[in-house]
């Protein structure tokens, strides 16, 4: 059986998945002091149920690396970058340990500037003096020829616990991304890989024999032992966690939006005939870019928490939470005590809701029942507002060939998925903004564990060929060979297919049903005077994120 | 993280699915390096600065423009369209204040397409900043705009186009025609005679770096553009100056570019030539790109430059000084309209015009009528080895009721007279473009 754990930000959630269903699950509210506290608690109550060795995969989404990196708790890191021309490397610095050397690749990956790493000794002395122990290496166009970083770590070897280089997160373009994606991944090495060791302890004490893996924030998995390297692939995972949720639990085949609905935020992901839309450069985090592959999903500050502000102009929802609901002893009126007055739902103290919209209506010449109304109704425009703007700005994207600008498939969304505390609650309402059709599913509740629990494992790799200067490279595998002048576009595709199925069968991923799908696939005549050279020839291949097809049926309700 | 001083939109449309032919200078790669380089640096990830995608031109909005013979579907393919729509696009960002700044990164170019268009000169089949600027103009009314040109060629096209409208200055700066092709933009080329002095060309010997090139925008190009006052400065950026460029001698660097990019201080600038695609494209878009958003330039340089090695002669510096001051000097008090004659009223002048990359020769004749009310009704009766004898009449911008009426007199006594095999009207006061086939 599956069993998943996704650690949100209010309540840690676990569900047990066998072939005819839901099992076992568990809902309890998350020691943010202690992660592993609220993993631990929540997996004795699953094992209790079903005994230690019922489970043969055990999935966490958690919010360990995400918040360690926004709270800033995360370790020094020492960078070192190489630039050459372009903009100026400063404009990438990250932290107090960053110094940029001499050195530079260009676009086809050729060394047009050797890398200075005498002058690169003296710093690395420096931090480890100051006691670094986490470095990371990047340099410009690295992705296309990984020397320079390949070499920058040999000069790290024997001073170092973690050094992650650019290369090896994507094939992907984008300087300043990999800087932020390698020392990101140093900085939140070690209290990652504390916690690995611990869940890893408690999983033995309970007895279990699990499988165990993480989720990303592309909505898929990977195995425990290989985030331990790639920590920073587990940023960002919970909007992934209920996007695979529903999943799960609908048939979705058709172009959708999914809304989750959740205390702070409503996050919003798009689907096209069913299968969700990834972000391929790259989520932010803490307002820098990087290169960890995401669902494309947006969010917006408006929950059930969200504070309700009155002015004789306007009522608003939103962005900003200060407190709980006054019905659970909040300090502000809430999109929640909102509700509560209407008596769409019936949350703690509805008096203490009254009291509070009646405070802030009095104030402005209003009615309660009236600000209520118009707070409800406010909320549920800034939604709808921004799920159309979402949607133009898919259909809007840049296309860089003929056939894609005349033959782009617009997404045209026919259904609204809504999850989340308040879903059931406001989905007449959000009936009424929609034209598509809203549907609540039935498992709303836990439906986040249940993407952990079914969700795929998942891997992109890049290929770039050169076959004027014979050179291949597979940046995110580390693989680099000659490649003869005839290499074709079709053997490119192949051998990124079979590199990535390789790898996945390599780090023990379950690849019954992950199928490895082209999403890139180019060849450029390359000329130089009047005489053809060769082909660039670029591939990306993928598998996209997924749930497991046999327990899909399990969980599958129909909505 | 990096922010935009002046945010900018950028059209990046590389039409990797069309060339003239495979190993064509004007080929798919040649915006492939400049992607990878943009991507690199993360440039669409800076702060202000939006990627945006091409509106697709429609043939309404070529025949503003120009007259196309037989049609517009004859002379143009989809990639046509979309570059001229890529064009569009950006400046409808800037017109309707998305940003502030835009640069079309589109190819196929289009500034050697003239008025009249029998087929594709020197790689371009439609004028693509002409069509964006009467776009422009049809939707948000008359606009001066002022268009550098800063292709190493003679923007030879869009001069013709613009050959009689006052409110359109255009400055072209580029290897002397006597060393390059189309062999056009001499001192003494200043416009037609009701728009004398709003034709500039500034033709620079071969060799001329950062130097000579920045010399020139200080001292013709920014006075000239300070005494026009226009609403819009338009850049067709073309970048075969670059001292790498295959095809042309000239000596210009990527800073170079990025320094003149910042003087000129373009609203929009719209992609012309470049065929150094490896050396120079990336680099050279790149500088434009920062410039253009107001960011810091000082470390985008070709790999290996050195300044020394392709720094202009004494001699060229002399020589560039000399023409500058000429110029400047023709310019502002024009001689005349040059060569044409005067009958019954009408100034005409006759053209025989080459199109290289489809072998057509074009005889044609174009007047322009000289009224005392307006620019005056212009004409062109058209020739070529693709086409009999055809015939465009234009009632521009602002034109007097009775050059109106006169422009539908025209072409309708073509109709009744049936001398011509295609006949094109295009009404700029009612908005109205006709075309028959006798
Ligand atoms: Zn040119
Ligand atoms: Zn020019
Ligand atoms: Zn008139």
């Amino acid at each position: 059986m599956l069993c998943g754990i996704d650690v949100g930000g209010t309540h840690t959630d676990a569900v047990l998945i066998g072939p005819h269903g839901v099992v076992a699950c568990a809902k309890l509210p998350t020691n943010h002091d202690d992660l592993l506290a609220s993993i631990r608690e929540a997996l004795a109550s699953i094992v209790a149920v079903a005994g230690p060795t019922a489970i043969s995969r055990l999935t966490l989404s958690t919010t360990l690396t995400t918040n360690a990196i926004i709270e800033g708790t995360a370790d020094p890191v020492g960078v070192l970058v190489s630039g050459g021309p372009g903009i100026d490397p400063e404009a990438y610095r990250m932290g107090g340990h960053y110094h940029v050397l001499d050195g530079a690749i260009d676009h086809r990956g050729r060394q047009t500037g050797a890398i200075d790493l005498a002058a690169a000794r003296p710093v690395i002395d420096a931090w480890a003096a100051a006691g670094v122990r986490a470095f990371a290496a990047v340099t410009k166009f690295s992705t296309r020829c990984p020397d320079q970083e390949l070499a920058l770590k040999a000069l790290l070897a024997d001073r170092s616990d973690c050094v992650s280089l650019g290369h090896e997160f994507s094939g992907r373009l984008g300087f300043g991304r990999r800087i932020a994606t390698a020392c990101l991944n140093s900085a939140v090495w070690r209290v990652y890989n504390r916690f690995c060791d611990a869940v890893e302890q408690s999983v033995a004490e309970l007895g279990m024999t699990a499988a165990l893996n993480v989720l990303k924030a592309d909505g898929g998995t990977m195995p425990l032992s290989v985030s331990r390297t790639l920590p920073v692939q587990s940023i960002l995972s919970g909007p992934a966690a209920s996007v695979m949720g529903i999943i799960a639990v609908c048939d979705i085949a058709e172009d959708s939006i999914i809304l989750d609905i959740g205390g702070t935020t409503t996050d919003i992901a798009v689907f096209a005939a069913g299968a969700p839309l990834i972000e391929n450069e790259g989520i932010a985090i803490a307002g820098r870019s990087t290169l960890v592959r995401a669902l494309r999903t947006r969010s917006i500050g408006v929950g059930g928490d969200s504070a309700i502000s009155v002015s004789r102009q306007a009522v608003e929802v939103g962005p900003r939470r200060l407190g709980p609901p006054m019905a659970l002893g909040g300090p502000v009126p809430t999109l929640v005590d909102a509700l509560n007055i209407q008596n769409v739902i019936a949350v703690g103290d509805p008096r203490a809701s009254y009291q509070g919209i009646l405070a802030v209506a009095a104030a402005n010449g209003f009615e309660p029942e009236e600000v209520a109304e118009a707070a409800i109704l406010n909320a549920v425009n800034q939604i709808r507002s921004e799920v159309a703007a979402f949607v133009r700005e898919i259909n809007d994207r840049p296309v860089y060939t003929i056939f894609e600008l005349l033959e782009g498939r617009q997404v045209r969304p026919t259904r609204v998925y809504v999850m989340g505390g308040p879903a059931l609650a406001l989905s007449a309402l959000l009936q009424d903004a929609f034209s598509e059709e809203v549907v609540v599913p039935e498992s709303f509740a836990v439906a986040n564990a249940i993407g952990a629990a079914l969700a795929r494992p998942t891997f992109s790799v890049e290929l770039f060929a050169d076959t004027a200067s014979g050179r291949l490279t597979i940046p995110s595998l580390g693989i680099t060979r000659q490649v003869a002048d005839n290499y074709s576009p079709a053997a490119a595709e192949g051998e990124a297919a079979t590199c990535l199925r390789d790898y996945l069968a390599s780090i023990g991923a379950e690849v019954e049903d992950a199928p490895i799908e082209t999403v890139e696939l180019s060849s450029f005549p390359m000329v130089e005077g009047q005489c053809l050279v060769g082909h660039n020839i670029r591939v990306a291949c993928q598998v996209r994120p997924g749930v497991s097809a046999a327990y899909k049926q399990a969980v599958s309700k129909s909505c | 993280m990096l922010k935009a001083r002046q945010p900018l939109g950028i059209v990046f449309f590389p039409a990797y699915d069309w060339a003239i032919s495979p190993t064509h200078p004007e080929r798919q790669e040649r915006l492939l390096y400049t992607q990878d380089q943009l991507r690199e640096e993360g440039v669409f990830d800076i702060g202000g600065i939006t990627e945006l995608k091409p509106d697709l031109a429609t043939a309404e909005d070529v025949l503003r423009a120009h007259f196309c013979f037989p049609d517009v579907a004859s002379v143009t393919t989809t990639s046509h369209l979309i570059s001229a729509g890529g064009a569009i696009r950006a400046a409808r960002t800037v017109l309707e204040k998305e940003a502030k700044r835009a640069f079309a990164l589109v190819r196929p170019p289009g500034h050697h397409a003239m008025k009249v268009v029998h087929g594709a000169r020197g790689f371009c089949n439609i004028n693509i900043e002409a069509v964006m600027i009467e776009w422009l103009r049809d939707h948000y009314g008359p606009l001066r705009v002022a268009i550098v040109d800063t292709d190493c060629h003679h923007g030879d096209g869009t001069q013709d186009v613009y050959w009689n409208d006052p409110d359109t200055l255009f400055i072209s700066l580029h290897q002397d025609g006597r060393t390059l092709y189309p062999g056009t933009g001499f001192p003494l080329e200043l416009g037609g005679p009701k728009a004398l002095g709003a034709t500039v060309n500034i033709p620079l010997p071969p060799g001329t770096s950062d130097e000579g090139f920045l010399f020139a925008m200080r001292e013709v190009v920014m006075p000239l553009i300070e005494d026009f006052k226009p609403d819009l400065i338009i850049n067709s950026a073309g970048q075969d100056n670059h001292f790498s460029d295959p095809i042309t001698d000239m000596a210009f660097s990527a800073q170079g570019y990025a320094q003149l990019t910042e003087l000129l201080g373009a609203d929009i600038a719209v992609l012309e030539g470049g065929y150094a695609i490896q050396g120079a494209l990336p680099y050279v878009n790149l500088g434009l790109v920062l410039s253009m958003a107001g960011l810091d330039y000082s470390h985008v340089r070709e790999p290996g430059f050195d300044a020394a090695a392709v720094r202009q002669s004494a001699q060229v510096t002399e020589y560039i000084e000399d023409v500058c001051r000429d110029i400047l000097k023709e310019v502002r008090h024009p001689r005349g309209p040059g060569k044409g004659d005067v009958v019954a009223g009408w100034f005409t002048r006759r053209k025989t015009l080459y199109y290289d990359t489809d072998a057509i020769t074009e005889y044609q004749t174009e007047a322009v009528r000289l009224c005392d009310h307006c620019r005056g009704v212009v004409k062109y009766e058209t020739e070529s080895t693709r086409n009999p004898l055809c015939l465009g009449v234009e009632a521009p911008v602002g034109a007097c009721p009775a050059c109106v009426e006169e422009a539908y007199r025209i072409y309708e006594a073509g109709q009744i007279k049936g001398e011509y095999r295609h006949l094109q009207l295009i009404d700029r006061v009612g908005k109205i473009t006709s075309t028959y086939t006798g």
